[in-house]
Parts: structure tokens; sequence; C-alpha cells
């Protein structure tokens, strides 16, 4: 029998009231095995074998139970890296497909030479009718002026659990951009942490869900700002229907120097019954003066003024709702720097939809 | 090289006054069942108060202490004294209360501020009451304004009875667990139904026992379409040992009616203040806090709002200031059961020379609080990179026809804005302190003026600076 492991993920950076349930998320996990990827390599980035880079200080979302599941269970870091000064148009493709029964888990580490630029997208399919739990962890170390794209969308099957865990770190003038897609899965549980070490580095985060039936969606967005005049921004944007369950937990972490800095996390959230739970929990931290941090979040229904000049058109409102749930996944559809992918997130939308 | 823009310390000189130790009575340090039998026979409580007390004290001995907020393991109820009943008896004359103990009530403005404005006055030291009076107008609509103490044996004894730590129970947390055990002082008020009274009720609570600790208990009932202003301020010398103040606030707003609840809290800076304070509002009630906390070494400080009846509304402006040594942690809970229900709350902080605030919220939708609205604003100003200043806003929301919203800016003072006023004429100095002055405006201006005036001298915003 597989040795199983009681996780705690998802921490909160700093704890509130137990009662609400947001400062962790508890999981039972067996160890698992290590996951086929179908790799689309472009010429100028180089996969490599034995790599010297040192991923273990890079900390991630999820949280430290998580590096223990990879211990136990054993994975190796399949690492991804540019050339120095190497701008790269073209993405380096992973596709996960996972069969009925999956425990599947990848380490995917991407290194950024100085100067260099990459464009990662991972999808996560699976069959439509099975179960399994699956598992990414996604480590980043740019360098001075490196710039990621990284894109992951999961489009797994209503019996699948997913674990996606990212974990960067940016040095001067870095910029990292995550585009993160969720739109199926029984229970997605997403980490990513950023730590903005040097002077003007970058995070951009934009987060679109769709989830249904009785799906659950648990979210940790961290960008911790280090270095001077570092910028954050993470924005959430989703749909909730039946009796789905959302937590999303996002902060703004500025430490103590990071003088000239800025912060800015919004949530968006659409909610199409009584019957969903949405919970968000927008966390700004402060230890230095010269910083500007901002959070907000609209949750509900939509503006009564555009509910009514789309009534005023003939459109009816469950058809408006439908079509500003859409709107809101292709808004973000729009940003993936990949046509393939972008055809993709639609040919899925279409199908979800034509299932419905 | 730019100088820092200074702001000054909160001016204590009045607050820190020390009287003489001459209680009539105190129980030994610690906690204990013999302790809290003690207490209880001392008060003459009625035997369901006895074995309440005890119970809550099981519970106390059975929970821990919270795993997040600042830390209180330096707080260590084996050297704290539960009961300090000082040497007088209550009245509702002055003239009755020792004369060491009403100058100090008298440099605090309380007696003045009874003459000028308020329709009535509690005034505690340490566990007891000192002074209690109404004035016989307000007395003769049948408002109830009394001691705790009385009121549990009177004719509101089963009105009590009922209500006493139902909203907030021992088992609500530690401190409320403890609160239970060795409660004494506090007010009761009750307002008729259809009664407004007109100008506001205030209790002061005044801690002056080293090493002990405060547990009073407020219990208002304001029935339906009655109105009420209540006040509440409380403050302490300073010792080098820790203090404990973990009062307990009961609020029940009937239909159509509306209880406006402010306080100033200005604790000294070795107080832990650990204190609750519920509200529950019925159809069409409103309830409205008003807060403003400046003392304490450690706040951990959440007035919750129940909005149980259909339009109920909650509304909670506060302003925290956190200087040297002090991490306060204040904010508020809302819970929307009931269609229709509105809050709205608008919170500002301060933190300098070090010190720590947190704002701290759950706003929390039910599936039966259809048509709802709710709006979040806090601000956090940091005067320097010395001190802290953290935002945990946590919403829940189970209901699709419902309209949230939330915000929150975190920032120092703005170049730009300093920059324009100058462009005006105005100095620097003149400039950052107008700054720092209008971002506590919002919240001075929903307090009665004679607290607005106190909290104008609370805060010296003695600004200097310039850029060299």
């Amino acid at each position: 029998m597989k040795q199983k492991l009681n996780m705690k993920v998802n921490p909160l950076p700093v704890r509130t009231w137990n009662w609400l349930g947001m400062n962790e998320t508890t999981l039972e996990q067996a160890v698992m095995t290590e996951g086929d990827i179908k790799i689309d390599i472009p010429e100028t980035i180089v996969q490599v074998e034995d790599f010297d880079n040192d991923f273990d200080s890079v900390s991630t979302g999820m949280g430290s139970d998580m590096n223990k599941l990879i211990y136990l269970s054993n994975i190796e870091t399949q690492v991804f890296q540019t050339l120095k000064e190497k701008k790269e148009k073209k993405a380096l493709k992973l596709h996960f497909y996972y069969e009925n029964k999956a425990q599947d888990l990848n380490i995917i580490g991407l290194d950024l030479k100085e100067n260099s630029e990459m464009i990662v997208i991972m999808d996560y399919t699976s069959s439509k009718k099975g179960q399994g739990t699956i598992g990414i962890q996604t480590k980043i170390r740019a360098e001075k002026n490196a710039k990621l794209c990284l894109v992951q969308i999961q489009c797994l099957g209503d019996g699948f659990c997913c674990m996606n865990d990212i974990g960067a770190i940016c040095q001067e003038g870095a910029e990292i951009q995550v585009i993160d897609l969720i739109l199926g899965g029984k229970s997605t549980y997403v980490g990513c942490k950023t730590k903005l070490e040097g002077d003007r580095s970058i995070l951009k985060a934009e987060i679109g869900y769709l989830i249904d039936h009785q799906n659950c969606l648990d979210m940790n967005y961290v960008a911790l700002h280090e270095g001077k005049n570092t910028v954050s921004e993470i924005h959430a944007s989703g749909v909730l229907r039946d009796q789905a369950f959302k937590l999303f937990r996002g902060t703004i972490d500025f430490q103590r120097g990071c003088a000239g800095a800025q912060g800015e996390e919004s949530e968006d959230v659409l909610l199409l019954d009584d019957t969903v739970i949405n919970q968000t929990i927008p966390l700004i931290l402060c230890a230095e003066e010269d910083v500007q941090g901002n959070h907000g979040a609209t949750i509900g229904k939509l503006d009564e003024e555009l509910l009514f000049y789309l009534e005023s058109r003939g459109i009816c409102q469950k058809e408006i709702y439908e079509m500003m749930a859409k709107a809101r996944i292709d808004t973000i559809c729009r940003k993936i720097p990949d046509e393939e992918a972008q055809i993709q997130v639609k040919n899925y939308m279409e199908g979800r939809s034509s299932d419905e | 090289m730019r100088e820092k823009t200074y702001v000054e310390d909160i001016n204590r000189s009045i607050y820190d006054i020390r009287n003489d130790e001459k209680d009539a009575y105190r129980v030994k340090e610690g906690l204990t069942a013999e302790i809290v039998e003690q207490i209880s026979h001392e008060k003459k409580d009625p035997a369901w108060m006895e074995l309440f007390r005890l119970h809550s004290l099981q519970i106390y001995q059975e929970m821990k202490l919270p795993d997040w907020g600042p830390p209180i393991d330096e707080l260590n109820m084996d050297e704290i004294v539960t009961y300090v009943r000082p040497n007088t008896r209550m009245s509702a004359k002055w003239s009755d209360v020792p004369k060491e103990i009403k100058d100090t009530f008298e440099l605090l403005g309380i007696p003045q501020a009874e003459r000028k404005s308020l329709a009535g006055v509690g005034a505690q030291f340490d566990s007891e009451l000192v002074y209690h009076n109404v004035r016989q107008e307000v007395a003769a609509q049948g408002v109830v304004y009394t001691d705790m103490e009385s009121a549990l044996k009177g004719d509101y004894a089963d009105m009590v009875r009922k209500h006493f730590m139902k909203l907030v129970t021992p088992r609500d947390h530690k401190f409320a667990a403890l609160h239970g055990a060795v409660w004494s002082g506090g007010s009761f008020v009750y307002v008729p139904s259809g009664v407004s009274v007109t100008i506001p009720l205030q209790s002061y609570f005044r801690f002056n026992a080293p090493g002990a600790g405060q547990f009073e208990h407020t219990l208002i009932i304001v029935d339906e379409d009655a109105n009420l202003h209540f006040i509440e301020g409380c403050s302490a010398p300073k010792y080098n040992i820790a203090n404990l103040h973990a009062g307990c606030v009961e609020l029940y707003v009937r239909k159509n009616a509306k209880l406006r609840y402010s306080t100033i809290e200005n604790w000294s800076k070795n107080m832990y203040n650990l204190n609750t304070k519920r509200a529950k509002v019925e159809k069409g009630g409103t309830i409205e806090w008003v807060s403003g906390s400046f003392g304490s070494h450690v706040s951990y400080l959440y007035p919750m709002s129940i909005l149980n009846g259909e339009g109920a509304k909650a509304e909670f402006t506060s302003i925290t200031f956190a200087g040297k040594g002090q991490n306060l942690d204040t904010g508020t809970k809302i819970v929307h059961n009931a269609p229709k229900t509105s809050s709205y709350v608008n919170t500002k902080s301060i933190s300098k020379d070090g010190g720590i605030s947190t704002f701290r919220s759950s706003i929390l939708v039910t599936n039966q609080a259809r048509q709802s609205k709710s709006a979040v604003s806090c601000q956090s100003l940091m005067l320097d990179d010395r001190s802290r200043s953290d935002t945990i806003p946590a919403m829940d929301i189970r209901t699709q026809d419902a309209d949230i919203g939330h915000e929150a800016k975190i920032g120092r003072i703005s170049d730009e804005a300093v920059f324009y006023l100058m462009s005006r004429g105005i100095t620097e100095e003149d400039a950052r302190a107008m700054i720092v002055s209008g971002f506590a405006d919002n919240v001075s201006k929903e307090l009665p003026l004679e607290y607005a005036v106190e909290m104008n001298h609370l805060i010296r915003l003695e600004m200097k600076g310039s850029i060299g």
C-alpha cells in the first residue's frame, strides 16, 4: 500500500480566524509516480540533464508539504534553460495527458539566463470520464532582465484532482507573466509564490476560472517584494455556478527595503447560483513606508445598467450571464501568445457549452 | 538629505495619573475555581450566575490561545488579579465619590461632559462602578441605565438572564470564557419601544490597579423603533507590568431601532486589550460603530454585527493609531443573514515609530441574504519604515444576488499632494500636518463633538521637516 501524507497546502502568509477556514487547506495524498510529458521544444531552449542550479531555494505557493510529497515520491526535476541574451519567440510546449486512475507528478524547472526570453505553455488534459490525481510543480529562476511568459491551461475531466504549484525568484529587471486558466477538474489547488528579489523585477498574474457542478478551486498567490521599485499585479476573474466552491488567497507582501514598490491585486467574480460558495482573502502586508499597495474586489451579480442595456437589445438574462461568463475567459485567452493554445481553449469552452 | 516627517506620540499626561492603591478588596493573583467563587460571593451573585462563572472557567481552561494575531505569550494569567474593588460604594452623586477618584474623573472631563451633553453617566474604577446616574427626564421615558450588578438582581433580572452572554457565548474564544468567569462592573441599558434618547449615555472605564484585569460587561437592548447613542471611554495609567482588559459588549437592536456605539479606547501601553463586542440587528434596524483605538500594548478588537432581519444595516467607522511598542489588531466582522441587508465599513490606520497596525475583517453573506450590499474601504498610512501595517480582509459570499465591493490602499504621505499644497503657499510642515489630519478627519467627524475634541487632544500631530 502506498504511503499517505496529510498535507496542509496553500498556507496564508499571515493567519487569521480559524473559523473562516481560509488559513490553509488540508489534503490527504498518497505518494505519486512520475508522469509522461509530450514536449515541443524550440531550438534555442535547452533541456538540461545534469542541472547544477539549485531550485531548492525557490519556495512555492502551495507550501512546504508539496516538497514533502515530491521527496517521498522521488520525482526528478526536468529543467529547461534559455541561452543568455536569446529571446525565443516560439513557445516551449509541455502537454500533459492523464488516463483514468492517473497518480502522476512532474517537476519542471525553468532557468532563464540573463537578458533571455521564453514562452512556456503547459496544458493539462485527461480522459473525460476518468478520475485521478495529478500534480505539477514549476520552479523558476529568472536572471537579470530575463522575461518569461508562463501559460497554464487546465482542461481536466470532472473526476480529476489537480495540484498546480509554482515558485519563482526574479533577479534585477526580470519579468514573469503568469496566465492561469482553470476550466475543468473536480478539485484544483493552485499555489504561486514569486520572490521579486532584484530591483525593478515584475510579476504579472492573470487568472481566469470557470467552476461548476460540485467542483472546487483553491488558490494562493503571493508576491514577495524585496527589491526596490518592484511591481506586482495579480488579477483574478471568474465565474461560479451550481454548487461550486472557490477560495482565492492573494497576498502582496512589501518587505522592508523595497522602496518604490507597487502592488495591485483585484478579483472580479460572477456568481450564477445561490448555492455557490465564494471566498476571497486579499492581503496586503507592509513593512516599508515608500510603497503603493491596492486591492479591490467586486463580487456578485452583473451591473444593473449593463444588464438593462443588454436586455433592451433583446437578450434574455440567462443568455447575458452566459455571454459575460464566456467573455471573462475570452479576455484572458486573448493574452495567450500562441494561436494554437487559444484555439484549444475555445474548443474546450465550446465542448463544455454543448455538454450543458 | 530629507528629514523625516515627525508625528508626535499621543500626549498621555492626563491619562497617566496614578491613584494610590486604596482598594477595599482584591482577590489573589491567578485564576482558580476558588477565586471565581470568591468573586461570585463578594458580588452576591444569584446562584445561576455562580454556576455560569464556574462553567465559563472550565471552558477557559479547555480552550487554546489563538494561533493568529499579535503575540500574547507574555500575558501570564497567574500574575493577573481579576477582581479589585475600590474603597467606595456606587453612588448617584459625585460628592459621594472619594475625592481622589473624583479628581481623576474630573481631569478626564467626565462630570463636566455629564453636565453639558450627556443623558447619563456610569464611571467604573477598576472592577466596580463608583458613580452611576441618569437624567430624570430620560428615566421618566422608561429608559433603564444602571450598573450590571443592580440589573442582575432588580426588576430586569429576567431580561438580563435571558440575554447575558447569549450573543457572545463563553465558547466564542478563550478570553470570552475568561470574561464569563470573572466579569465585574459594566452597564445595562434598556430603551423601551418608540423612545428616542436624544442625547448620549456614556460609560467610562478607568483602570488604576497595576497587574490587574478589568472585565466589565455592557448589555444594551434598544427596543422596537427606539434610538440610542451610547459612548464608551477607557483609559489607564502606565505600569511596568501587564494589565489585562477583557470586556464584553452585547447589543440587541430590535425592529426599526437604531443604536450608535462610539468608543475611544486609550488604554496605557502595558495593556492587553482583548475585548469582544457584538450586535444583533433585527428587521429595519441599524447599528453604527464608531471606534478610535489609540492605546494598549496589544489589542484584539473586532466589533461584530449580525444583520438578522430584512433591511438591517451596519456601519463601521474606525481609526487606529499604532505607535512605539504597540501591536494593534483591529477590524470588524459582519454577517448578512437576511435579505436586503447592507453594511458599510470605512477604516483608517496610522503606523509610526515601530508600531504595528493590522486591519482584520470578515464579511459573510449567507444564502438568506439576497439583494444585500456591502462596501469595505480600508486605508493605511505608514509614517516610517520601522513600522508595519497589514490588511487581512476576508469575504465569504453564498448568494448570487449580492453586491459586494472591497478596496484597500496602503501608502505614505504623497509627495505630489505636499507639492500641490506648497505651490499654494503653504509650508511643507503645514502641508504634511494637513494631510495627516485630513486622513484622520473622516473618522473624527463621525464622533460626537466632545469625543472629537478628545481625539484631537489624543493625537497631537505635530509635524516638522523639510526637503533639504
